[in-house]
């Protein structure tokens, strides 16, 4: 076995070794969803479940109908439909930051993580998290913004340029160089809840510092792995909605549900799978070796002795006791 | 004796004089006065006898003239393109057919109105416009057009009588439109020749006209005389909804550009001399036209061809983006087969020249029309499905018929081109395209174009009637809604009252009967009266007159058994159950259906029972509300108003039917995307921040 086994290949099987935690984030996002949307859906039932013209909604998909009843007074103001679904994904942010913690020592360990474990790792880490998304929130959304009002900037420069595709490339071109630097912070702020959660790391600044020192000295290597679980991530968005469209009928309500649950379920694998990158990295290079100690009266040497690849990290283990 | 006669000739002719410029004074475009009108009569210029509008038929297919032509332009203009600046000199002369003298002349100074305290702009900012929003003033879309001298051939130079006036809302500060007082009035029959010189300043494209990066497009760019019209002159000043109105006549235009340039514009092209300062100097000639445009942009890609009309061969030109020239094709595609149409339903194209510009991207000149002349609207990025271009082009060529043909006044009137053009574009893109896919059939999502007019009706339903000045509408939302929308839903739902072939017929008797003329709404809701024998004089009130909205429902279905009353009955499932699905009850039915608007008409409604029978009824929508009773071995499963859908007018087309036995499956299958689309939002929000 390799002393640095292929973080690709590793961080998948963390996620393939538990893949409750997928199941439960998707349950999780469908019963937020659900409940978000309920106010839509009861304002859809008044208005069609008894009109023959909801017709043109479930043979086909006339957008004008859809249109016609959303603009109805009966449909609801959108402050009272469209809000809820829009709390409702801000509450599976949160969910996410709650449950996090769990799952990152969960892919740290060989075993099957007790669930008491895992929820007491949530609730020890949830402070130290939100403080994390604070400045990560800060440093992201600086850099968001100065790279996107850089490339409006060069967009709009050339807005004038009498090559009418020229704006469209730079914005892409800027929006691909914008994709790889946020990877890159992600990268940061990913080892940094690893850090956090592995190390049982109070000190947050201490995670982060070390966790920046790593993203830029492994940056390729890690970048390659992130970009590369991305495009899985792309083309599974992508090819579900483009077998929702070529394959399943217009009136296939129960297939449409399926398989868009479907599309959900597989796209939470690469974000889970970048997790288990990050866990996989931070045990190859981020874990302090341990020093066992030494007998005054023996004088060879103690061997050195990381973790083995797959175990809880001890000191994660010693929060938990 | 004589001299005392002289004087006293002198001293009426004075009084009368000056009343004259008084009434001018405070009515300024409006009618003459009629006792100035009759006392000028006698002091009225002599006519010169070698004045006349040309009788051409070089740029028509047809061996006479074909309207009757009160004017002719003789411009002759040098376009600098780095300064979007225009020196022209324009020779008008112009055929008095009004019957009476005329003493003074309104001018159109269209490119006035971009000017930050024109009403165009204001009306602009207040109620918004789909080119700017005006939230902050800028030096490149300043407009102007400066009339630098102006002589009355026979009358000397009369720059100095030149005076704006503001005939729709007295801003002072508005010049776009200009009067010239002339010192003898023109008699009626008479011809008079006016020497213009004027200079523009072209403005960065707002409202289909100026220019953008090296694109410009000339529309409303010379000082263009007022109608005469019902009794008066009419010269409205131009406001951000409204468009334009004009006599028919002859375009003389020659147009001097860089030599780089490609250019298209109105009418057919008579020459091309290349000049030493490397420009060129192209002129065209233009038949039985009322305006003349033109463009020029150094990248055009040419496309032509020739297409066989009824009247005679007519080359179409299209002036492509190099970004956009896959797309050539589609848009001759789509003009072919809108004129194909169109000469068959409505009546022979008879000019010439078509010509399309795909205008500069990004810039307020797509989707315009002029005459012989048009400009579509596409992008680089066009997937076959999204049928954008095909809308754009096939509004903008059906506006060679309600417009440049069917001349309507588009200030006062602008539902009877705007609105008759959304009609028949409508049924054109039915016909090409397909019903309820003919602007998107894209990714199992559709969209009609009629459902896509109604859709902006519903939206002002109760706002304004089509019958309204247009810069008076509440805003140009509003506009929009009512002229186009409304309009073209008003005729769908005429179709279904007098029938589509009755309405093909009238629409063609109309065209054939009012082309090259200026027409009245009085004439096109007569003229469908006529063909259809029918009084419709309730629906128009309501529809065009008036801001009534139309909106029947459903109000309750119920079933029950006759016997009700008696004990121990089984349900009416227990029943079926019990005897294999035949069930022997009597049923007393009711369906009620109510008039929730304040438009009322006659309509049908559609009852279906469960055993299959389906029953039609007839209600004639006066009264608040109606009820309608069955006794049938049979339950009521649903009931539909407008069975056919051809009301289109109907705001609410969801309460128009009530099935007894619900389904969800609509619910389920939205609920499915809104589902969906908050998961997913909710995973890629996870994803970036946490």
């Amino acid at each position: 076995m390799s002393e640095n086994p292929s973080l690709f290949g590793s961080g998948l099987r963390r996620v393939m070794h538990n893949k409750r935690y997928i199941f439960w984030f998707w349950l999780l996002n469908l019963a937020i969803a659900f409940v978000g949307t309920t106010a839509l859906r009861e304002s859809a039932h008044t208005i069609l479940d008894h009109s023959l013209y909801a017709e043109n909604l479930t043979q086909g998909f006339h957008l004008s109908a859809y249109l016609e009843m959303v603009s109805l007074p009966n449909f609801g103001a959108s402050a009272a439909t469209i809000s809820p679904a829009v709390y409702s994904t801000l509450f599976f942010f949160v969910s996410t930051i709650l449950f996090l913690p769990g799952v990152l020592l969960g892919y740290s360990s060989r075993y099957r993580l007790p669930r008491e474990d895992f929820f007491r790792a949530c609730g020890r880490n949830l402070w130290r998290f939100i403080r994390l998304l604070i400045l990560s929130g800060i440093v992201m959304g600086i850099i968001a913004g100065v790279l996107f009002a850089i490339n409006g900037a060069i967009v709009k420069g050339v807005a004038e340029n009498t090559n009418e595709v020229l704006p469209f490339e730079l914005r892409m071109l800027g929006m691909f160089i914008i994709f790889l630097v946020m990877t890159t912070l992600r990268i940061w702020f990913d080892l940094a809840e690893t850090d956090i959660v592995l190390h049982d790391q109070r000190a947050v600044r201490k995670s982060i510092g070390a966790a920046f020192g790593h993203t830029f000295r492994n940056l390729f290597r890690l970048l390659a792995n992130y970009v590369a679980v991305t495009i899985v991530a792309a083309i599974i968005l992508i090819g579900g909605i483009w077998i929702w469209n070529r394959f399943l009928s217009a009136e296939s309500v129960l297939g449409a549900f399926v398989l868009s649950q479907a599309i959900l379920f597989f796209l939470l694998i690469p974000r889970f799978w970048q997790r288990g990158i990050a866990v996989s990295y931070w045990q190859q290079k981020m874990l302090a070796p341990i020093v066992a100690p030494v007998p005054v009266f023996n004088t060879s040497p103690a061997p050195a002795a990381t973790l083995p690849d797959l175990s809880p990290a001890p000191a994660a283990r010693e929060g938990m006791a | 004796m004589q001299i005392r006669w002289k004087v006293v000739l002198v001293l009426i002719a004075l009084v009368f004089g000056v009343t004259a410029f008084l009434a001018r004074k405070t009515a300024t475009a409006a009618p003459q006065s009629t006792a100035p009108a009759k006392a000028a009569m006698a002091s009225a210029a002599s006519t010169d006898t070698s004045l006349s509008i040309p009788d051409t038929t070089i740029a028509v297919n047809s061996s006479a003239p074909l309207s009757q032509r009160v004017v002719h332009y003789e411009i002759n203009a040098k376009y600098d393109a780095a300064k979007h600046i225009i020196d022209a000199t324009e020779v008008l002369t112009y055929h008095n057919l009004t019957g009476q003298p005329l003493d003074h002349f309104p001018f159109h100074l269209y490119q006035n109105a971009f000017q930050p305290n024109a009403t165009w702009v204001r009306e602009a900012k207040r109620d918004g416009s789909r080119d700017t929003a005006y939230d902050k003033w800028e030096a490149k879309e300043y407009g102007s057009e400066e009339i630098r001298s102006i002589e009355v051939v026979g009358q000397g130079d009369l720059t100095s009588q030149l005076h704006y006036i503001a005939p729709d809302d007295g801003n002072k500060d508005d010049k776009t439109v200009i009067d010239l007082p002339v010192a003898k009035p023109i008699a009626p029959n008479a011809f008079v020749q006016f020497k213009i010189a004027f200079h523009e300043q072209m403005p960065e494209t707002q409202a289909r006209s100026g220019w953008k990066r090296d694109f410009l497009l000339g529309g409303q760019w010379f000082p263009k005389v007022g109608v005469w019209w019902q009794g008066a002159w009419n010269c409205h000043q131009y406001h951000a909804t409204t468009e334009f109105f004009a006599d028919f006549g002859v375009y003389d235009v020659k147009l001097t550009v860089p030599q780089n340039e490609v250019i298209g514009a109105s009418g057919v092209e008579v020459s091309s001399v290349n000049n030493p300062d490397n420009t060129k100097t192209v002129t065209y000639h233009g038949d039985d036209i009322h305006d003349f445009a033109w463009s020029v942009s150094p990248r055009y890609k040419v496309r032509e061809s020739t297409y066989q009309s009824q009247s005679g061969p007519v080359k179409l030109t299209f002036l492509m983006q190099p970004a956009h020239w896959d797309q050539a094709e589609r848009h001759e595609r789509v003009i072919r087969e809108t004129l194909d149409r169109f000469e068959k339903w409505y009546g022979p194209y008879p000019y010439k020249t078509l010509t399309v510009i795909d205008p500069e991207p990004d810039s307020a000149a797509e989707g315009m029309e002029y005459p012989t002349f048009i400009t579509g609207g596409t992008n680089w990025f066009m997937p076959d499905g999204v049928h954008l271009p095909e809308l754009v082009l096939e509004h903008e060529f059906g506006h060679q018929y309600w417009y440049g043909m069917v001349a309507t006044n588009e200030f006062e009137d602008a539902w009877m081109d705007e609105g008759i053009n959304s009609y028949t574009e409508v049924k054109v893109l039915d016909s090409i395209l397909g019903k309820d896919k003919d602007i998107l059939n894209a990714a199992g999502v559709s969209m009609g174009e009629r459902e896509e007019q109604r859709l902006s009706y519903i939206s002002v339903a109760d706002r304004d009637p089509m019958a309204e000045n247009a810069w008076s509408y509440y805003n140009s939302n509003s506009y929009g809604g009512v002229t186009y929308g409304k309009t073209a839903s008003v005729l769908l739902t005429l179709e279904g009252i007098v029938g589509e072939d009755t309405m093909n017929k009238a629409m063609r008797a109309y065209f054939m009967k009012f082309r090259f003329t200026h027409p009245t709404k009085k004439d096109f809701l007569d003229t469908i009266q006529e063909v259809s024998g029918k009084d419709l004089k309730s629906y128009f009130d309501q529809a065009v007159y008036g801001s009534q909205v139309l909106d029947y429902s459903v109000l309750s279905v119920d079933s029950q058994p006759v016997n009700w009353y008696e004990e121990n009955k089984d349900t009416n499932k227990d029943k079926k159950e019990k005897k294999g699905g035949k069930d022997d009850t009597l049923y007393q039915s009711y369906v009620s259906v109510h008039r929730k608007g304040d438009f009322a008409m006659p309509i049908e409604i559609e009852i279906k029972f469960d055993n299959g029978e389906k029953i039609r009824e007839h209600w004639d929508g006066q009264s608040r509300w109606t009820r309608f009773s069955y006794v049938k071995k049979a339950q009521v499963v649903s009931a539909e108003i407008d069975p056919d859908h051809t009301v289109q007018l109907d705001r609410n087309n969801f309460n128009n039917s009530y099935r007894v036995e619900p389904s969800a499956k609509a619910t389920y299958k939205l609920s499915n995307y809104w589902t969906f689309v908050s998961q997913w939002v909710g995973q890629a929000l996870a994803w970036w921040a946490v």
